[in-house]
């Protein structure tokens, strides 16, 4: 997991807004998580040299990009990064082919090999010749990806890859990125406001939240750590399980490290590694052993904490994997919740969403 | 500055130099109430004429527009408003202030004159005077052109080139100028129609001379000058046409490459 040290501090302020980051770390994959708004794109932005007011410090996968007390600070198209705004911003006056053909120079000898390798991985052969506004969503976000790898870059800076795309899109394009992510070996920078995303893509997440980095570290600890509990709500945080396939047939079994069984829609390949999410509105509570339901999934539970947030109260919980439950307060003061109460969570097998 | 004029002019503006010095009645040499019509060689010289002059005013105002207008889009540079208003001043002056002031820096007896001399060049009354008088007669049309074309572009597309490995002058080859070709093209095409009509600026520096600086415009005034009503309609008629064509031109190709 250890690799070339990357360091950003960064200082910007603008109207309204200020950026103040100093992070540092080793791991190949980070995301920068945060709510719209926390400085993420402004960030990124600062790496790839695209705010000159910015007074920056930036070394990224062991590569110096700017250093003030070494008066450097290498011009964007120096930089060597490849950039995926979170707007594909394909050159609309091009086809496919010659958008790709936009890094060639940069990726030199290599170039060919880049783009072979960037065609095959994002399986877009087929999209060459097309014109840029007769491709779908997920056609551009993968176009603009290959462009990007195209170019031979020493570095991915990826902004919100799958956010515009709708449920069935993000899953055609999330195997894709993360065959890149496995198959590349490049040191990537991935900006997400989405912790299923987060914690598929990174080894280290940081957490942003108005200009500031309030926690960093490994996913399942930091998006899970008291900094980014008040976030919650504006991050729509859902619950993500990690387990292993177990065999069974007509449902697909799976098995946390912490020994809580899910039963999901489908069927699965015994020994597999599964993620898998679930809303917080998809939990149902029920005090007392819930008989004859249909829902596949009971699991006994205890009442962690209820936060009040906005009309919602959420349920911190723990069923052996910590669980969060979305209900309105109305339902909380009935069945009584507190610290403490002992009851069972309800899910239904279709709720929980596979995510890799 | 009076004698500057009055001198210089009276080579090339004979009737008008002759009224300035005060004999009205000194009509032109044609026939009164004449019908001559122009001959097809003299109508072709007048029509080729004043295509190469409009063509050489475009092509001449071109490179540094499109730098003013891309300066002005991307740099945001400060007092924007008071370079645009003095870019503007050449098409908001009366035309033949600025023929004025062209004869002045480009004559004979102009502050400039030496130089001329020194570089043994001659502008004033041949056509290239009339060339030059266009293109900055027609330059703020063609700047403010692409200066809203440009301003179109998203920078963000450059900052993608920039991604990409491209120098900003390689983006704007590939990426901004492309992207914003319609809008340069219609800004071209305008200032293009303006060389075509100029008459002011260009009757000053570059006098009236038949076969040598007449365009269609200088050459409808001589025309009407000289009473000659019939060739002066004909050459009204035909700068409609090349107005109309090259209008037409530009639209349709703007069409066929509409996105």
């Amino acid at each position: 997991m250890s690799g070339p040290p990357t360091q950003i501090d960064v200082e910007l302020r603008r109207p309204g807004f200020a950026l103040e980051v100093s992070a540092g770390w080793h791991a190949r994959v980070a995301v920068l998580f945060g709510p719209s708004g926390s400085g993420k794109s402004t960030l990124l932005e600062c790496v790839l040299g695209l705010a000159p007011r910015a007074r920056a410090r930036v070394r990224l996968a062991g590569e110096w990009l700017e250093d003030p007390a070494r008066g450097l600070r290498l011009p964007p198209h120096r930089r060597g990064l490849g950039w995926l705004p979170q707007d594909p911003t394909l050159f609309p006056h091009l086809r496919v082919a010659a958008n790709l053909a936009f890094g060639r120079r940069r990726a030199g000898a290599e170039g060919a090999r880049w783009l072979a390798r960037a065609v095959e991985v994002l399986e877009i052969g087929e999209l060459l010749e097309r014109r840029v506004d007769e491709l779908s969503g997920g056609e551009r976000q993968r176009v603009a990806l290959a462009r990007a790898l195209a170019s031979g870059p020493r570095a991915l800076l990826l902004d919100e890859p799958l956010s515009q795309l709708d449920l069935a899109l993000r899953a055609r394009v999330l195997p894709h990125l993360l065959r890149v992510r496995d198959e590349l070996g490049l040191p990537m920078l991935v900006i997400t406001h989405d912790p299923d995303e987060a914690l598929l893509l990174g080894e280290l997440v940081l957490v942003l939240d108005r200009g500031r980095v309030v926690a960093q570290g490994p996913p399942r600890e930091v998006l899970w750590s008291q900094a980014v509990l008040p976030l919650a709500e504006s991050l729509g945080l859902e619950n993500v399980f990690e387990g292993v396939a177990c065999g069974a047939a007509g449902e697909g079994r799976v098995e946390t490290a912490q020994g809580l069984r899910l039963v999901v829609s489908g069927s699965l390949v015994p020994g597999e590694r599964v993620r898998l999410g679930l809303r917080a509105e998809d939990v149902l509570l029920a005090l007392g052993p819930p008989g004859r339901l249909s829902a596949r999934n009971v699991w006994p539970a205890r009442v962690v904490a209820c936060e009040t947030r906005g009309s919602d109260v959420w349920v911190h919980l723990d069923a052996g994997e910590k669980l969060m439950a979305k209900l309105t307060p109305a339902a909380v003061q009935e069945l009584g919740l507190g610290p403490g109460t002992a009851l069972h969570a309800v899910v239904k097998a279709q709720s929980l969403r596979r995510l890799g | 500055m009076a004698p500057l004029l009055t001198m210089e002019a009276r080579d090339a503006h004979p009737q008008t130099a002759d009224r300035v010095a005060g004999s009205p009645t000194a009509g032109p040499p044609s026939q009164a109430g004449g019908g001559r019509l122009l001959s097809a060689g003299e109508l072709g010289g007048i029509v080729l004429l004043t295509l190469r002059v409009a063509s050489i005013a475009t092509a001449a105002a071109f490179p540094p527009a499109l730098a003013l207008g891309w300066w002005l889009a991307r740099r945001d540079p400060p007092a924007r408003p008071l370079w645009q208003a003095l870019i503007a001043l050449p098409m908001v002056l009366p035309p033949v202030a600025i023929g004025l002031l062209l004869l002045l820096l480009l004559g004979r007896r102009g502050p400039l004159a030496a130089l001329w001399d020194a570089l043994g060049v001659e502008i004033v009354f041949t056509w290239w005077a009339a060339a030059l008088a266009a293109a900055v007669v027609g330059f703020p049309l063609l700047v403010r052109g692409c200066e809203q074309a440009f301003a179109e572009v998203s920078p963000r597309y450059e900052a993608v080139a920039a991604s990409l490995g491209l120098t900003p002058l390689r983006a704007f080859w590939r990426v901004t100028l492309p992207m914003a070709r319609r809008g340069v093209l219609y800004a071209s095409l305008l200032a293009f129609t303006r060389a075509l009509g100029e008459f002011g600026a260009t009757a000053l520096v570059a006098g009236i001379l038949p076969g040598r600086t007449e365009t269609l415009a200088l050459g409808i005034w001589a025309r009407v000058q000289a009473g000659d009503d019939r060739a002066a309609l004909l050459l009204c008629a035909v700068s409609f046409a090349l107005a109309l064509a090259a209008m037409l031109l530009a639209e349709g190709w703007l069409r066929r490459r509409r996105p």
